[in-house]
């Protein structure tokens, strides 16, 4: 099964889709597709906190930046529960990096496609986005265009995935299938 | 007339292009710089209409003459007194964000919630566009 969240920051959606995993796994190998590069503190402290509410469930980290597809080498996929969280650092990984002063156009479809590959090949996925679509600042180009790029990405999933939730205050409202909890 | 919101880049045109098989000359997307055409079948990017009429000191239009309806596809109109109105008005949901730091997008950010409260209530059906899925919530 697949399942796509997205909603706003803090409103505890990985909590949800963490649970969501555990629910699916039935005691397959759970895994944990960390996606975070740190570039600084707040960076670091971010991730230990992440790591810390993932102590004692078991979850197996695949350090996946960017090229998702890679990890299904280094797991199996056959029986694996994945939880991609998320979404948005993955494709600033895959639009923006150190070396390039600008964004990579093509980042979008790219990181899309990936993202349907990935839910086809394996047995459970919990994909994880930050809705970021609903604010009244002009934003700069560079800002849109990262906009459309993870809102293709986001409907790529919600079109593939067996359940679409938004949560919102810790409370899901499904827009397609129901979660698996 | 169906009220469609929700995020930009949500696929809300998409939604009510496929619903009511519309053709490219039946959609007005609004300006900041004039007024819609208020007699098209769709009008989307509502929100910037509203910075127009913040600007100008009007009213936002939220109720129209008559309404259109769809049968099996097929568009028409009821009539009615002043003409009639769009089947369809589209609208991003700019003010869920954070409150700007700009006077005119704070209140153009008011005034879109008011407008879009208003046109809901006039609405026969509203419908809510995430990630590609519609939600009817009207």
């Amino acid at each position: 099964m697949t399942v796509f969240i997205s909603g706003g920051c803090k409103n505890g959606k990985s909590t949800i889709a963490e649970d969501c995993c555990l629910a699916l796994a039935k005691g397959g190998p759970l895994y944990y597709i960390a996606t975070m590069q740190a570039y600084d503190d707040e960076d670091r402290l971010r991730i230990k906190r992440h790591q810390k509410s993932r102590e004692g469930k078991n979850f197996i980290t695949l350090e996946q930046p960017t090229d998702l597809l890679e990890c299904l080498k280094s797991s199996d996929p056959e029986n694996g529960t994945y939880i991609l969280d998320s979404v948005t650092a993955l494709l600033i990984n895959e639009m923006y990096s150190p070396d390039r002063p600008d964004a990579d156009p093509q980042a979008g479809e790219r990181t899309a496609k990936a993202l349907e590959d990935f839910a086809k090949s394996v047995k459970n996925a919990v994909f994880v986005s930050d809705f970021i679509y609903s604010g009244a600042e002009k934003y700069n180009e560079y800002t849109v265009q990262y906009q459309k790029a993870l809102a293709l990405c986001d409907r790529t999933l919600a079109r593939c995935c067996d359940a679409v939730a938004e949560i919102s205050g810790g409370i899901p409202t499904m827009y397609k299938g129901e979660l698996p909890l | 007339m169906e009220l469609v919101t929700g995020g930009a880049f949500q696929g809300k045109l998409d939604y009510a292009v496929k619903k009511y098989a519309l053709l490219e000359s039946e959609i007005c997307e609004c300006t900041e710089d004039a007024d819609p055409d208020f007699s098209a079948v769709c009008l989307t990017h509502y929100e910037r209409y509203v910075m127009r009429c913040l600007r100008e000191g009007t009213a936002p239009k939220t109720s129209f003459g008559g309404t259109y309806c769809c049968v099996d596809g097929v568009c028409g109109y009821t009539g009615g007194e002043g003409g009639h109105g769009p089947l369809v008005i589209i609208m991003d949901d700019i003010f869920c964000g954070v409150v700007p730091a700009d006077p005119e997008l704070r209140a153009w950010r008011e005034l879109c919630g008011r407008t879009l409260t208003a046109l809901a209530q006039n609405a026969e059906e509203v419908t809510r566009v995430f990630c590609g899925i519609p939600k009817k919530i009207k």
